[in-house]
């Protein structure tokens, strides 16, 4: 085998091991929070009101 | 019969006319014997203490039975012992007692009175009948007569924090002879129970128990009524109502009690019997069989089935016809099981909107067995899913511990049909997995379109959907469903259904449609009229509650040589798909010089996400002014169809397009 | 020997990929609006109005995988205690289902698990005061 297409080779696993690590280690921890925090804040009405009923669920008056 | 050995003991002293003592080996009377009794009586102080070193009573031997006696009284008849108090093995038992023995006739007397003014006693006449009267006994007081005999009952009551009043009568008549009989009748009242988390729990129970029971060669043979007349209890996860009659006959064999038969009359059932084997010291390992009979499922649906099985739907699962059967448990575990269905049917409404599916009239039995293969043989006899009616069928599944494998299994879908092989399914600890695959025998689409609700269609639905997934919240179907409809053909791939039981419910997939003869759309939909074919790509369709929520469709003027027109209405229709923005590109006068249009091509492109149509027209049709083409016009009279409304709000589009199709009304042009 | 390098260039690109997708993700936001988690989000909104006096009882306590439990039902009425042990089974199938719709439209289905644990956390942390949350194993007030 060639010195270069080993050190490919190696190159390559190096690459594909860490893109196995990588799904985990990049989960969005801080993004997925925010992402809690929102939705726990629409679920318990914590803000906007303590009557609540934001209109997150209907996607109406967008655009004309 | 009684016989007392009085030997004085002690030394004679000056205290001795005053202070007595006695030591008695043994008393023996058909219903009890003391063994090693010492009577100390003190003449000065009226006072006085017994003490019983053993005392055996119904076959359990009591040790250090000490009665200390306020008011005690001595004569050759006899002894009385008044405001007494009671200690067992050195505890304490809360209660005042009152004893008399008549030394002649053997006959004792035991009353006591318990706190909250309970009431129990207790004669013993010399030919050894025992009559015990109890009045709203505390359910302490239960608890400190039960705990000699019954040590797991006495137990469970503390565990539980029984709670109540027992009142009733007792006879033993004949104790120790070979034909003793005991006879019971109590009544509990104001009854309680309930664990520390409130898992299992009953309030204001009353309930009516009476036993009857005859000693043999072989134990002792009773027969039992037990009446639940009121309360409520709660056995997680279930609500039970008082209205329960049980009816039981069985033996007891030293601490071994079985019952041989039972019939309990339970709301809902014809006829429930029972027969059950436990050891009084571990009833938690008791063994139970049940036989059912003519359940009716439209009430023990909900009671019993929907709350074990299906907690989260119980509102949205109906019941209905009648389910026979046997179950057999062993230490609370279900060991086997066997069902007869008749008529019986079952419904699932959906979760947010739709109306779910339903299957009935079911026939048939299916067997369970821990640890072996059961099997399932129903015939149903149609069903319905949301809209569409299903057929009958035959079921026939394999049971496994925790799954089932179905034989192939083809459900009639008007006149196709759907089959489903190699299903099996198991149920995981996130909830249930499995495989196998699915095809669609061809349905015709009149039939179909008929059955929706939708416009008239021709053509034919089938499937192959080889490698059906199930997986907790999804199911995936690999392979590819084809509609032949409109002289093409519409081919979904890639068909996820997700959360498929629950409020998010959607169905994802990818269409690919070609060929799809305009003339025949477009007189379908009531659309004016365009001659030619389209070509269309749906990439990323996601249906929620059978409406599109997001998707990427492109359709373009299918490739070829064919005929392309386009009527005045149909441009006036298109031109409303673009929004209001959208334009015609020649004088509205103009228009109604003609009644179509020649066009070159014609395309669309649409993706739709957050409730917002981002749309365009044909590829590289963008012009200078920010429209963009739709219908680019050729022949004679030719004209092109110009968009201008980029983002067009998607439920506003389809309300258009279907005031469009069901009024034909022409939309307004701007 | 030229296929092997011609696979392994392929499987090269492709982590690449898949880091640089993870990179991106990590910077934005999740994505949480799509119709499934507004479904969600809407019904679970409305069982709140009867499970927050239960919070507040203690009858249902915020545990520690992200799900609700019966903690304490004695305080419960009995009749509603089968109510009660059915609405935690919606509450419970309505959190699954959010849980996984949110690492799919994410389309990182792989992410349910990470999702569930932020999510428990942040139940439990936002919890009020007098609600009961599971810690440790063990049920704290808070």
């Amino acid at each position: 085998m060639p010195v270069a297409s080993r050190w490919f080779l190696a190159a390559a696993l190096a690459l594909s091991a860490s893109a196995c690590v990588t799904i985990n280690i990049y989960f969005p921890a801080a993004a997925a929070e925010r992402a809690a925090d929102r939705i726990i804040d629409e679920v318990w009405q914590l803000r906007e009101g303590a009557d609540g009923a934001p209109a997150q669920g209907s996607s109406q008056g967008e655009a004309k | 019969m009684l016989a007392l050995l009085a030997l004085p003991v002690g030394q004679p002293s000056a205290a001795a006319v005053d202070r007595l003592s006695l030591k008695v080996a043994d008393v023996a009377n058909p219903a009890f014997t003391l063994h090693d009794i010492r009577v100390v009586f003190d003449a000065g102080s009226a006072t006085g203490e017994i003490s019983v070193a053993r005392a055996r009573v119904g076959g359990r031997v009591l040790r250090d039975v000490r009665l200390r006696c306020a008011r005690a009284a001595l004569s050759f008849d006899g002894f009385s012992c008044h405001g007494a108090d009671l200690r067992l093995a050195g505890r304490r038992v809360s209660a005042a007692l009152d004893f008399e023995l008549d030394r002649r006739s053997g006959a004792a007397r035991l009353a006591a009175g318990f706190g909250q003014g309970g009431r129990m006693e207790l004669d013993v006449d010399g030919g050894g009948r025992l009559l015990a009267r109890m009045v709203e006994l505390p359910a302490d007081a239960v608890h400190a007569l039960l705990s000699p005999w019954s040590p797991p009952v006495a137990r469970a009551m503390r565990d539980f924090k029984a709670q109540g009043r027992a009142s009733g009568e007792l006879e033993w008549s004949g104790a120790g002879a070979r034909s003793s009989r005991l006879s019971a009748r109590l009544r509990i009242a104001d009854a309680g129970f309930g664990t520390a988390d409130g898992l299992q729990a009953g309030e204001r129970i009353a309930i009516e128990l009476a036993v009857d029971a005859r000693q043999a060669r072989d134990g002792w043979h009773w027969q039992a009524g037990i009446e639940w007349k009121e309360g409520a209890a709660y056995l997680h996860p279930l609500y039970l109502e008082a209205g329960a009659k049980l009816g039981a006959s069985g033996r007891l064999d030293g601490r071994r009690v079985r019952v041989d038969e039972a019939a309990l009359e339970v709301e809902g059932v014809r006829r429930l019997r029972a027969t059950a084997s436990a050891d009084l010291d571990a009833l938690d390992e008791a063994t139970l069989s049940v036989d059912v009979d003519g359940a009716d499922l439209a009430l023990i649906g909900p009671r019993w089935i929907a709350p074990l099985l299906a907690p989260a739907s119980t509102e949205r699962l109906r019941f209905a016809g009648h389910v026979s059967g046997a179950l057999q448990l062993r230490a609370g575990r279900l060991q086997a099981a066997e069902a007869r269905f008749e008529d019986a049917g079952f419904s699932l409404a959906g979760a947010a909107a739709g109306a779910g599916f339903a299957f009935g009239p079911i026939a048939g039995r299916a067997s369970w067995v821990q640890g072996e293969r059961g099997r399932a043989r129903l015939e149903v006899g149609g069903g319905r899913w949301e809209k569409l009616a299903l057929g009958g069928f035959a079921l026939d599944a394999e049971l496994m511990d925790d799954g089932a494998r179905l034989a192939r299994t083809t459900v009639p879908v008007l006149d196709g049909a759907l089959v489903l092989e190699d299903l099996a399914l198991s149920r995981g600890p996130a909830g249930w997995e499995g495989s196998g695959s699915v095809v669609i025998e061809p349905v015709s689409m009149p039939a179909l379109t008929a059955a929706l609700d939708l416009p008239p269609m021709a053509g034919v639905l089938s499937a192959s959907l080889p490698e059906l997934r199930v997986s907790p919240g999804e199911i995936a179907l690999d392979g590819a469903l084809v509609i032949s409809v409109f002289d093409g053909y519409l081919r979904a791939t890639g068909l996820r259904l997700r959360e498929p039981f629950g409020v998010a419910s959607h169905l994802s997939g990818d269409i690919e449609a070609r060929h799809i003869d305009l003339a025949q759309l477009t007189e379908t939909f009531s659309f004016g009229n365009i001659t030619g074919f389209v070509d269309a790509d749906v990439r990323g369709l996601e249906l929620a509650r059978w409406r599109p929520v997001a998707f990427d469709a492109r359709i373009v003027s299918s490739p070829g040589d064919y005929r392309r027109r386009i009527s005045q209405r149909a441009v006036e229709n298109i031109s409303a798909l673009g929004g209001a923005g959208a334009v015609a590109a020649i004088q509205r006068s103009l228009l109604r010089l003609f009644e179509t249009f020649g066009y070159r091509e014609l395309g669309l492109h649409c993706r739709l996400a957050g409730g917002v149509c981002v749309m365009d027209g044909i590829e590289g049709g963008e012009r200078a002014d920010g429209g963009f083409v739709i219908v680019r016009g050729g022949g004679v009279p030719a004209l092109d169809v110009i968009g201008y409304n980029r983002r067009v709000d998607w439920d506003e589009l389809v309300e258009r397009l279907q005031r469009v199709v069901a009024e034909n009304v022409s939309p307004e042009l701007r | 020997m030229s296929v092997l390098p011609a696979i392994l260039r392929r499987l090269g690109a492709l982590a690449v990929g898949v880091v640089l997708t993870a990179a991106v993700h990590a910077q934005g936001n999740l994505e949480i609006d799509t119709p499934a988690i507004s479904a969600l989000k809407q019904s679970m909104q409305k069982r709140h109005a009867q499970l927050a006096p239960l919070y507040a009882a203690g009858a249902v306590g915020l545990a520690a995988d992200g799900t609700v439990a019966l903690r304490d039902a004695a305080g419960v009425p009995l009749a509603q205690r089968a109510q009660v042990t059915s609405m935690i089974a919606a509450e419970n199938a309505d959190r699954a289902a959010l849980y996984r719709e949110i690492a799919r439209a994410n389309n990182h289905p792989e992410w349910e698990g990470d999702v569930r644990r932020t999510f428990a956390q942040r139940w439990v942390d936002r919890a009020q005061p007098g609600w009961w949350v599971q810690q440790g194993g063990k049920w704290v007030q808070k």
